[in-house]
């Protein structure tokens, strides 16, 4: 059984570890993706809120290589559902 | 029911808003037509497949479990409701048993963590391709569409259809099956149980030890031994005691009551 006082002590440890990290993926993190343009590779930076959105249509997708690529060229159009 | 079907204006996206680049903290399939948010489990597979940490979604998994732990699932997860939903229909009901709940875990860490992690998002059993959740609203959506538009419609897996199948069926005879055995969100709230700022307050001097509780709690669960259980989803049914002894706490009025 926890008490109070230490109830307290890891809800507002918890709070902020989970605040933090929302922050920093929301405002700071992002990620290189190689894209494909008129048939030349492009390094992107995707912020980690467009590479959520991006994943959800499965419009990035890690190669053998450890890279992550996207699954379609710039200019074209994003995939509309997620492959799975 | 009238909380979760009010939050149902968050998550179906009345507005038509697509802010699919943030998660939601409930279990809703981002490929729903209707779907405002992200899935969060979506995004932690889909991430651990690219090998990519999920800040957001961990990040936001983390607070919001702090503050409340499984209420999400028991007053908001949408999911949820249409299980709530299903159990209104009056056919005999099956209890499970206690253990069952332990599966959540081996989903969480198979199916989200490990395989997306080493084998990626095509493998069989990566979480988005056995799910429920998106088979019903999403993947039985985009099949409907791509028939009315005379499209090739593109079914999804036979497991995944098997797992719809199974789910949509026990979902008459069984309470929340899927929050009770395999969510693996769920799994992560409950983690929080015994720590969040809202929990589940058991007054020891106002228990008659009538056991109430155990047949308002249908989750086979003994409130007042353990009221933060983690199999508990938080509906609240067993503060409905006669004696009161079990109601909905928070460290809010235990940090007032101290001054």
């Amino acid at each position: 059984m926890v008490n109070k006082n230490t109830k307290i002590l890891i809800f507002g440890l918890l709070l902020l570890l989970g605040a933090a990290l929302l922050g920093y993926g929301a405002f700071f993190h992002s990620t290189n993706i190689s894209a494909r343009q008129g048939g030349e590779a492009v390094l992107l930076a995707k912020s980690e809120t467009a590479l959520i959105k991006e994943a959800s249509v499965s419009g990035v997708k890690r190669d053998e290589s450890g890279k992550i690529k996207q699954t379609y060229e710039i200019g074209e159009k994003a995939p509309e559902t997620c492959s799975t | 029911m009238w909380i979760q079907a009010a939050f149902l204006l968050v998550w179906l996206d009345p507005a038509g808003l697509r802010m699919h680049t943030m998660c939601s903290p409930v279990f809703h399939c981002y490929a729903c037509p209707l779907a405002t948010f992200a899935c969060p489990i979506g995004v932690i597979a889909q991430f651990g497949a690219l090998h990519v940490f999920p800040f957001i979604a961990v990040g936001l998994l983390i607070a919001v479990g702090a503050l409340f732990g499984t209420l999400i699932c028991g007053w908001v997860c949408p999911f949820g409701f249409l299980q709530d939903l299903a159990a209104k229909v009056p056919t005999p009901k099956f209890d499970l048993p206690k253990f069952t709940g332990y599966f959540r875990y081996v989903v969480l860490i198979v199916t989200v963590l490990a395989v997306p992690y080493f084998f990626g998002e095509e493998h069989p059993l990566f979480v988005c391709r056995v799910c429920p959740a998106g088979a019903l609203e999403a993947a039985v959506p985009t099949m409907v569409g791509q028939a009315i538009n005379s499209e090739e419609v593109i079914w999804p897996s036979i497991f995944k259809l098997t797992i719809l199948v199974l789910f949509l069926f026990s979902i008459f005879f069984i309470k929340r099956p899927w929050c009770r055995v395999l969510c693996p969100l769920g799994a992560i709230f409950s983690l929080f149980n015994r720590v969040s700022a809202f929990f589940l307050r058991f007054n020891d001097d106002k228990c008659t030890h009538c056991e109430r509780c155990h047949k308002l709690c249908e989750y086979g669960i003994e409130p007042e031994k353990t009221p933060n259980d983690l199999s508990c989803i938080r509906c609240l049914e067993c503060t409905r005691c006669s004696p009161d002894a079990l109601n909905l706490g928070s460290i809010f009025e235990q940090a007032k009551g101290k001054k």
